[in-house]
């Protein structure tokens, strides 16, 4: 910027934000927010099939609310039940409200699936007529005599030996109680009612995850006015209260650094425009950076806001240093400002524009996100800084002298003389404390930190999970074959396995499609097991005349035996009469493989069942341990990146200022984040790799300061000023990021807030001896 | 026995049921009160699709707060638990089936409420002997239980279930006794049902 021309520059800002704006209004006629914590997640780096199967194993559960209804009485639990049913269904937020379980769905798979009885068999059956046929006869005698075997006994003449009933039961593991057609739960205390809705969209929009909140909540009350106890829970709900949780955080964050802000710049400048000026430049850059993510990115998450709020505190750093400049010079003017700043503010931005890139390189989609949302906003700042204050910083002068002024001056003075007194001292406990703090230090990638639900929330969803153990956890088995026979082959070895493990109490209950759908020669298999074991030895026979059938129901029913010989039923056939839940287990046949996911609930002991991908074709599937584990290879690999953007910001101080002087602008960023690292340590807090994306911004932020003190000369005082003032500012937006509830977003605040503080205290002690070199 | 007394007592206090109240109160007076109660059964099923029925025997333990042993000695030994929560037979636990499970524990487990709030009552009271006769109310209950009698003296001597179907399962007591406490086997098929 060697050439000045006010006017020019300032007329291209205004260009770029006109277009900018234009922009802005396409992209809020979209829908942009994103609210779902699962899009911050990296969709799965290593294989395309385990991201589709991890996709449609959420699909459901993304969707589902679980509601209970409990009360003394299973009576009053359905009452309460049916009256929620009501609220629930004129909320309009559900496709699906049902309470009654649909017996029609039930009777049509009966029907459908019912030809093919002699090839659908369940592998209880299975084993007990190959080894002991005699004993399904004992069985059934079991059943039919038992004071609750009426449902047997009218399938009887449909089905004299059960087989087709015995199918049907064991396609729903799980036994659950009926009253009234609807599912009653019991803890012994209590009768609950259950109710199960799907939401509408998998991704709700913030207003309808709010309308959600209210209507729990609400109807919570109500059943509890009506003596009774309402237990919600699922993922929608979770969803919900991050979204709340966050959005309050960006008011609170935005309002409250917004506000210290202003009350800061007043008292320093007291004039309006400086405060305009800033707010302009804050202003542009959140603009911009919020139209530029929602156009690259399609939508933004609303933690990236939370972030992007915070950076008010650190556009607000060029702003900073070009007004208090003014305070430097007597005669001073917009030009000789620029032309004197333009250097330090320049390396600044290129080394935060680093900083943030390096976060760009993360596969987090969130962090992405924050990058370019950054790295935007702060470009655009600076822009306004460079191309527009000089025009409209014409003719500006302050006749005060602010108070503030006059305290930074004397900080700058006396602490470094202070601090050189007493460095022998001051150095050993440095030592100490990082080395103590370092010690102490130990990182922890779990990524089901990324949330804080409430305690209550988490409670409720263990009841409802005791009370009703049908929801699926999220690990779960991926199963693939060449083609049909060999996926099923390999499923069967895994659900053998799984019945093993089932039985050691390592899980209560699995589900794959192979255990309810045998293959075609399985089919013919399980009709040549029939046909030798129960038919062709009379056993049937022999068993029916006992029993008391007419003789020509025996004929009947060989004669049916006989003629569906040839039956199959194909697994489209087969999957169309199931339900959601068993058709979301099969992923399809392509490009010679078949696949499909075991779903798996109550899992006990997770060891057990990670070494059953020994097995061919079965992969574990652990989405939190996946991504958990990413956590702590991009920690490592972050780690890296620090180093890296702190030897790329040594080299180029180095080519510039050269190399002693450039270790002197170093130390500040270096001791930085030393203190903040070792403060983690003290305090035990959350270490992730969110951390060391705030350690970025504090190398950034500690580059900048060293900097603009390396460069001062003879400006020290007015230096002084705009570096506390800046930093004042970014502690008024970071130190309000540490009391989010999200541990993540508190951890991000705690570590800057720690590094900007440390930064402030060693930048004045840099560049005291430069004076007479310069 | 006792849950049928205090079924009637129920009925009496709620005012549910559209029985006499006198025949109520008489029934009631009549039956004895303790809270243990065996004995031995005799079932006598008869199914539509088969010319002759099926008949099974064996025995009933009933616990006030434990809930019910049914254990069938004949034709194939069986054992079959249940409480409020829970039904225990030989192919593990199970659901209770659809709406008779209810009743089958109201029954048999003493869930009064659901009795009264699903049936409409009707009884006669005789010298020897008092009947009362059962309807259940609900539309889903109705399809598969059209009328269920019960009739006894001091205890609860014979029940009968007519199915909408057809069948019919006839159900007599006897040796009905009310042991102060459990025996070991007793305790231990309970302690089966407990979580």
């Amino acid at each position: 910027m060697s050439v000045y021309h006010p006017k020019l520059t300032a007329g291209l800002w205004l260009a770029g934000m006109l277009a900018i704006c234009i922009l802005g209004g396409q992209a809020l006629t979209k829908d942009w927010l994103e609210t779902s914590f699962l899009a911050l997640l990296p969709s799965n780096e290593q294989q395309p099939e385990i991201a589709k199967a991890t996709r449609q194993h959420n699909q459901l559960s993304n969707r589902k609310v679980v509601w209970l209804a409990g009360a003394a009485t299973s009576d009053e639990a359905i009452g309460h039940a049916q009256k929620l049913k009501q609220q629930l269904e004129q909320s309009l937020l559900f496709n699906k409200v049902v309470l009654e379980i649909p017996q029609q769905q039930y009777i049509r798979q009966y029907r459908q699936l019912f030809p093919y009885r002699y090839q659908l068999l369940d592998a209880q059956t299975q084993a007990i007529l190959a080894t002991h046929p005699e004993q399904l006869i004992r069985q059934n005698l079991e059943m039919l005599n038992s004071p609750i075997g009426q449902m047997q006994a009218a399938d009887l003449e449909r089905d004299p030996s059960l087989i087709f009933s015995r199918y049907f039961n064991a396609q729903n593991p799980v036994k659950l109680n009926l009253e009234q057609g609807i599912v009653v739960l019991s803890d012994r205390q209590r009768f609950y009612a259950l109710l199960l809705t799907e939401l509408q969209d998998e991704r709700l929009q913030l207003d309808k995850l709010e309308i959600l909140s209210n209507l729990v909540d609400g109807a919570t009350e109500q059943v509890k006015a009506d003596g009774g106890e309402l237990l919600v829970s699922g993922m929608p709900l979770f969803t919900a209260h991050g979204a709340k949780a966050a959005k309050q955080e960006i008011s609170t964050v935005g309002i409250g650094s917004s506000l210290g802000i202003i009350v800061l710049l007043w008292a320093t400048f007291r004039s309006v425009r400086p405060l305009l000026l800033s707010s302009l430049a804050i202003g542009s850059g959140l603009l911009a950076a919020w139209v530029i993510c929602v156009l690259f990115f399609g939508k933004i998450h609303i933690l990236t806001l939370v972030f992007g709020a915070s950076l008010i505190g650190v556009a607000d750093d060029y702003a900073q240093h070009f007004l208090c400049d003014s305070f430097g010079e007597k005669d001073w003017n917009p030009r000789k400002g620029l032309k004197f700043i333009l250097p330090g503010l320049t390396l600044g931005l290129i080394s935060n524009l680093l900083s943030y890139a390096g976060l760009g390189f993360s596969p987090f989609p969130g962090l992405q996100e924050v990058a370019l949302f950054s790295a935007m906003g702060l470009l655009v700042a600076w822009l306004t800084v460079v191309l527009l204050f000089p025009l409209l910083l014409t003719g500006f002068k302050f006749d005060h002298q602010p108070g503030i002024l006059k305290l930074t001056s004397y900080w700058e003075q006396h602490w470094p003389l202070w601090v050189s007194k007493h460095r022998r001292g001051l150095s050993l406990l440095l030592t100490v404390f990082i080395a103590g703090g370092l010690w102490m230090l130990t990182p922890q990638d779990d990524v089901r930190l990324l949330q804080s639900p409430p305690a209550e929330l988490l409670r409720t969803a263990d009841k409802i999970r005791s009370l009703f153990p049908m929801s699926p956890d999220n690990r779960f088995f991926l199963v693939s074959g060449q083609d049909q026979a060999d996926w099923h082959q390999n499923e069967q070895r895994l659900l053998q396995r799984l019945d093993m493990l089932k039985q050691q109490k390592s899980l209560t209950a699995y589900e794959g499609l192979s255990g309810y759908w045998p293959d075609v020669n399985r089919q013919q298999q399980n009709y040549r097991l029939l046909k030798q074991k129960l038919y062709d030895s009379g056993l049937l026979e022999h068993y029916m005349t006992d029993l008391g059938f007419e003789q020509t129901a025996v004929k009947a029913e060989l004669k049916q035996f006989a003629s569906a010989e040839s039956n199959t039923l194909a697994l489209p056939e087969w999957l169309a009469t199931a339900d959601e839940a068993k058709q979301q287990l099969w992923l399809g046949c392509d490009s010679g493989r078949c696949q499909s996911t075991v779903a798996l609930t109550g899992i006990s002991d997770a060891g057990a069942l990670t070494e059953l991908q020994d097995l061919p074709g079965v992969v574990w599937v652990d989405q939190v341990e996946a991504v958990s584990s990413l956590f702590a290879r991009y920690r490592i690999r972050a780690s890296g990146l620090l180093l890296a953007a702190f030897c790329l910001a040594s080299l180029g101080l180095g080519f510039k200022f050269g190399w002693r002087n450039s270790v002197t602008i170093m130390s500040v960023p270096v001791v930085s984040l030393a203190v903040s690292l070792a403060m983690l340590g003290w305090f035990g807090q959350l270490f992730s790799l969110f951390n060391l994306f705030a350690l970025l911004l504090v190398l950034g932020i500690g580059v900048d300061y060293g900097l603009f003190f390396f460069m001062a000369g003879d400006r020290r005082a007015s230096t002084s000023l705009g570096v506390t003032l800046s930093a004042l500012t970014t502690l008024l937006a970071f130190g309000l990021l540490a009391i989010s509830s999200t541990e993540i977003v508190h951890a991000f605040g705690f570590t800057v807030t720690a590094g900007i503080v440390a930064a402030l205290l060693c930048a004045p002690l840099i560049g005291l001896k430069t004076i007479s070199s310069e | 026995m006792i849950l049928i007394k205090a079924l009637l007592l129920y009925l009496l206090a709620c005012g549910l049921g559209v029985a006499d109240e006198a025949v109520l109160t008489e029934i009631a007076a009549r039956l004895a009160k303790t809270p243990i109660a065996q004995g031995d059964f005799h079932q006598h099923k008869q199914l539509k699709i088969l010319h002759k029925p099926l008949v099974s025997k064996g025995t009933f333990t009933y616990d006030q707060s434990k809930g019910v042993i049914w254990k069938t000695l004949t034709p194939v030994v069986s054992l079959l638990l249940v409480n409020e929560s829970k039904l225990l037979t030989g192919q593990g636990e199970q659901a209770v089936p659809a709406a008779f499970g209810k009743v089958f524990k109201a029954m048999l487990g003493g869930d009064l409420a659901a009795l009264t709030d699903g049936f409409n009552i009707t009884g006669t009271d005789r010298k020897t002997s008092w009947q009362l006769e059962l309807s259940p109310k609900d539309e889903m209950l109705k399809k598969i239980i059209s009328t269920m009698l019960l009739s006894g003296d001091t205890e609860l001597r014979w029940l009968e279930i007519r199915e909408a179907a057809g069948n019919v399962t006839r159900i007599t007591f006897d040796g009905i006794t009310h042991p102060a406490q459990l025996t070991e086997e007793q305790e231990a098929d309970f302690e089966r049902l407990s979580p």
